[in-house]
């Protein structure tokens, strides 16, 4: 299973405020609060890991099948381009691509490479990007499969006989999927962890 | 305070951070912020400052952890404002 999440910096400029008053008490520990402040760069700081801890928040819910609101719970440790995430007895590995317009965090329960498709979006408005990046999915893993969600949102590909694990992100121009176990020549592989 | 009048003071909190206008005009208890009205999980913090703001309450972690929908927001405020 893997859990993505993209966060489009003009966006995050734009619509949300990380220095408003109370901000970072809600939803970094201590240790968070001072990687923002150690950085060179606070601002990028705040939004790596707060997709680190979106990215982990993915994964548990795909292990385990809830919702909830609690980034504070999700506790980072980050090196590099590589972390990894707490919450509770829960842990998962971490890695996160950045460019001067976006950052994205992946999260296994194994290490491994990043395996995101990232796209810029041609089309505008909420909706429409949205169905882009479904479109841009499926076109990808080819037409005998659907996207589905259980009850909780956490989304899914099916063709009937197997089901894939998938995560979905977007945020302002640009977004991003991955396929746990699928190979770009075609061939799938399900291993244990398959659902 | 009154549910309707809850909601009409929840209203304009939520709306700056909505991405999905034509939900929001049918804003109910059930509404759900991610799914219905697809705020980002970033601005989530932000209406749950402007709710503290506005209330002049503090809502702590296992009140943030049900803030997903109209209907928790409502029930954390009344909680909060009753004490």
């Amino acid at each position: 299973m893997v859990g993505n999440d993209l966060v489009d910096l003009n966006e995050a400029l734009r619509t949300s405020n990380w220095q408003r008053d109370r901000f970072l008490n809600k939803i970094f520990t201590l240790t968070e609060q001072q990687y923002i402040k150690d950085g060179n760069d606070p601002f990028r700081m705040v939004w790596r890991l707060w997709s680190m801890k979106e990215a982990a928040y993915k994964l548990y819910t795909q292990i385990y099948p809830c919702r909830f609101y609690h980034p504070l719970g999700f506790e980072c440790e980050a090196t590099n381009h590589s972390g990894a995430v707490k919450f509770n007895n829960f842990q998962c590995y971490i890695e996160t691509t950045e460019t001067p317009n976006y950052i994205l965090s992946e999260a296994r329960l194994n290490r491994q490479n990043l395996g995101s498709t990232i796209i810029k979006f041609g089309s505008t408005g909420q909706k429409q990007r949205s169905s882009e990046l479904k479109q841009r999915l499926l076109s990808c893993v080819g037409d005998s499969y659907q996207l589905t969600k259980n009850k909780m949102g956490v989304p899914m590909l099916t063709n009937g006989e197997k089901l894939l694990s998938v995560s979905l992100t977007h945020h302002g121009s640009y977004g991003a999927f991955v396929i746990d176990h699928w190979f770009r020549n075609g061939n799938v592989s399900i291993g244990n962890e398959a659902v | 305070m009154k549910k309707e009048e809850l909601i009409a003071k929840l209203k304009p909190i939520i709306e700056p951070y909505v991405q999905d206008a034509e939900a929001f005009k049918n804003l109910s208890e059930d509404t759900d912020f991610v799914n219905d009205l697809k705020i980002n999980s970033a601005n989530l913090v932000d209406i749950i400052l402007d709710i503290e703001d506005e209330f002049d309450i503090r809502l702590e972690n296992e009140d943030m952890e049900q803030m997903l929908d109209v209907k928790s927001a409502m029930s954390i405020v009344t909680t909060k404002i009753s004490k």
